[in-house]
């Protein structure tokens, strides 16, 4: 089965898109080479500034609209979260009522996300909760969905631990995104650390760094995470990742059009492996050779990620981050991300269709190849078998 | 620094895991060619240690079994492996061709090295007294009261920090076949609260007539291991001598290279350092025109200089 994509365009020359961004940034540049290596004149580029200071925009009703993250750019960052210094944690609530209110404001084209979707997969409570009752793994939460357990500050965290026998775990910003504010919290015999890049100054604001660092004094991490809490929390229990030259190991998968298009390893030798905490790329191949020495086939690792992005049907690309087990005998679903396509120059996976393309490329190819249907947006399926 | 892959291989046989419950039993490899790898369920409410240690004993031909690694055992942050222990006396005797022991072979991942709760092991040598190898991972609660074993040649502890009664006790301990032991002495934020005299029943080799591998490493006072090393009678007998690891800086290695001559090694193990340059060309031209290989790779060892211009230097392997 093929992913049923978008859209016929009303005239087949005549195909046009649109991408919501912040202008001049790598994620609308690179969508915009995409656009135009597909032989199409450029897309439209509806700044982030113009969406918030008018709320909302217009777009034609053949234009193809593509959301882009708001992210990195200081102006944008500070009406969305009302905080001046974009380097602080705090503020993601706000930011995330300003940015669900923003996509309502979004008139007319042909989507390539819904406003449902990015409002779940930005409450990572809900996300965790859709993905959980769709069967896909995911790491115990007592967070998870309208149910959740509530985590005021710190005295509710150690209680959520306790109560579900969660030694450790990771505590996530609810609305957060890139490893903001994201603690992995460990306790046992007495002690207790975080490992984070949150920075608390002297004066008891929070910073993101570009730094890991531990806190092993509970006063430390109360205030740290009574400071956060405001925003909504997030928990689930640290699942021990699998390893590869003795750093700790996860995948981010990006999913077009309900196939597993691009993937890449990232290692380090902190719990959280993002790339800009100082991650390194891992091994693909070896990742790959050590799920089928442990007896899985790679394409149910893949698919775990296809049927993560298939629980949010009318996005066209999802990046899913990928919790490979200690023995890669299993893996869960951390975090399925919107805007988690930015992996400049990596090119698609052998057999996925996107060889030789990036993950704007593979998008933009995907819009191309929708078989002419009527109306607006169909789901994008999945269940794409692999060779 | 933490602990990040588990052991490849012990007794010189690959590690091989034995699967969880779910998987299969019936393409299992042969007993003798693996070390196997039992260990707990990780991931939540999985079968505990024991159970696994059951199943494989149902499943394998354990009488031709000749290593065993204990991975992970049900919150070990704060239980120690008593059962798993208990569970291995126990079984005892349907392993009599087991030669090679390891007690907590967990990563980061799973639990770090200093949170992982150990107790007195030494009943395990007791229980097995062909055992030639045995290692355990972890100095939280670990005990090790003097011993008397005649068949151990290798004795590994690894450690974030190493209790001083544990040093004590294997420096007190009758180990004639010794060859190869590695203490991970670790730091006093961890509990590694020996010192250099502790170490003088090792350093004197009364004890150890067969010992050829001798690493105290991973420690915060390197420096002043290495220079009790410099004069320590055990050095003349040893082919390996390993000090990485460590807080090892000038300081240290000038001491070592002051004292008795290193040129009968056949290795000196100093990665993970915080030598100068000038330093490392010292210890290179010393010891490689005799043919020793030194091991000088930096590996990763970083000061922080702060602000008051302190400066602070760690061990590989801490946490």
């Amino acid at each position: 089965v093929i992913a049923i994509p978008v859209v016929r365009p009303a005239s087949s020359t005549g195909l046009r898109f649109a991408v919501v961004g912040n202008p001049g940034s790598r994620r609308v540049s690179l969508f915009g080479d995409a656009v135009r290596a597909a032989g199409l004149s450029g897309p439209r580029v509806v700044p982030w500034t113009d969406v918030l200071r008018e709320r909302g925009a217009d777009f034609a009703a053949d234009e193809i609209v593509r959301v882009d993250s708001p992210g990195e750019d200081a102006e944008v960052d500070r009406v969305l979260r009302g905080v001046a210094d974009p380097t602080r944690v705090e503020g993601s609530a706000r930011w995330y009522a300003a940015f669900t209110a923003a996509l309502r404001g979004l008139r007319g084209g042909v989507r390539l996300d819904d406003p449902d979707d990015l409002a779940v997969l930005f409450d990572k409570r809900r996300c965790h909760a859709v993905l959980d009752q769709a069967g896909i793994p995911v790491p115990a939460s007592p967070t998870s969905g309208p149910d959740g357990a509530p985590v005021r500050g710190w005295d509710d965290l150690r209680a959520l631990m306790r109560e579900h026998r969660m030694p450790r775990v990771f505590v996530k910003p609810a609305h957060g995104s890139s490893a903001s504010g994201v603690l992995a919290v460990e306790t046992g015999g007495g002690r207790v650390r975080a490992t984070t890049s949150v920075e608390l100054t002297a004066d008891g604001r929070l910073h993101n760094s570009l730094r890991v660092r531990r806190y092993e004094r509970e006063q430390d991490l109360a205030v740290i995470v009574d400071a956060l809490a405001p925003d909504g929390l997030h928990v689930e229990r640290w699942l021990p990742k699998a390893s590869q030259r003795g750093r700790a190991t996860d995948l981010r998968v990006v999913v077009v059009a309900g196939r597993a298009t691009h993937a890449v390893v990232r290692t380090s030798r902190w719990p959280l492996t993002n790339l800009h905490l100082g991650g390194g790329r891992g091994d693909l191949d070896a990742a790959r050779r050590a799920v089928e020495a442990a007896g899985v086939r790679w394409s149910d690792v893949l698919g775990v990620c296809e049927r993560a992005a298939s629980c949010f049907p009318r996005t066209l690309c999802v990046g899913v981050d990928l919790l490979p087990a200690i023995d890669w005998r299993r893996a869960f679903v951390g975090e399925v991300n919107a805007f988690g396509d930015l992996l400049p120059g990596l090119t698609g996976l052998p057999g996925s269709g996107a060889e030789g393309l990036d993950t704007y490329g593979a998008q933009v190819a995907a819009v191309l190849r929708a078989p002419a249907r009527p109306g607006p947006l169909h789901p994008y399926r999945t269940g794409t078998p692999h060779a | 620094m933490t602990i990040g892959g588990h052991l490849d291989s012990l007794y010189r046989l690959p590690a091989y895991t034995f699967p969880g419950p779910d998987a299969g039993t019936e393409d299992l490899p042969e007993p003798d060619a693996f070390a196997w790898r039992i260990t707990a369920d990780a991931y939540g409410d999985g079968e505990d240690w024991t159970t696994a240690f059951a199943r494989f004993c149902a499943a394998v031909d354990t009488t031709r079994v000749r290593a065993l690694i204990v991975g992970g055992w049900a919150e070990a942050y704060e239980m120690p492996p008593s059962g798993v222990i208990e569970a291995l006396l126990a079984a005892r005797e349907r392993f009599p061709a087991l030669r090679a022991l390891f007690l907590g072979d967990m990563v980061m991942e799973e639990c770090e090295i200093s949170w992982i709760n150990q107790t007195d092991v030494t009943p395990l040598l007791a229980g097995f007294p062909a055992l030639e190898e045995f290692g355990v991972r972890g100095g939280t609660g670990l005990r090790f009261p003097a011993v008397s074993h005649g068949a151990l040649r290798r004795l590994v502890v690894e450690t974030g920090g190493l209790p001083a009664e544990v040093v004590r006790g294997i420096g007190a301990s009758d180990l004639p076949a010794l060859e190869h032991l590695d203490l991970w002495l670790g730091t006093p934020d961890y509990g590694g609260d020996s010192e250099v005299a502790d170490l003088e029943p090792i350093l004197s080799g009364a004890r150890l007539p067969r010992l050829r591998h001798l690493a105290l490493r991973n420690s915060e006072m390197q420096d002043a291991v290495a220079a009790a090393v410099a004069s320590a009678p055990v050095v003349e007998r040893l082919e390996v001598l390993d000090l990485s690891m460590g807080v090892l800086t000038d300081e240290g290695a000038g001491a070592l290279l002051g004292g008795q001559p290193l040129t009968h090694l056949k290795k000196l193990d100093l990665h993970h350092h915080y030598l100068s340059g000038p330093f490392v060309e010292r210890v290179r031209q010393t010891l490689e025109p005799a043919g020793v290989e030194v091991d000088l790779d930096r590996d990763g060892a970083e000061e922080d200089t702060e602000d008051g211009g302190r400066v602070w230097r760690y061990v590989a392997v801490g946490e």
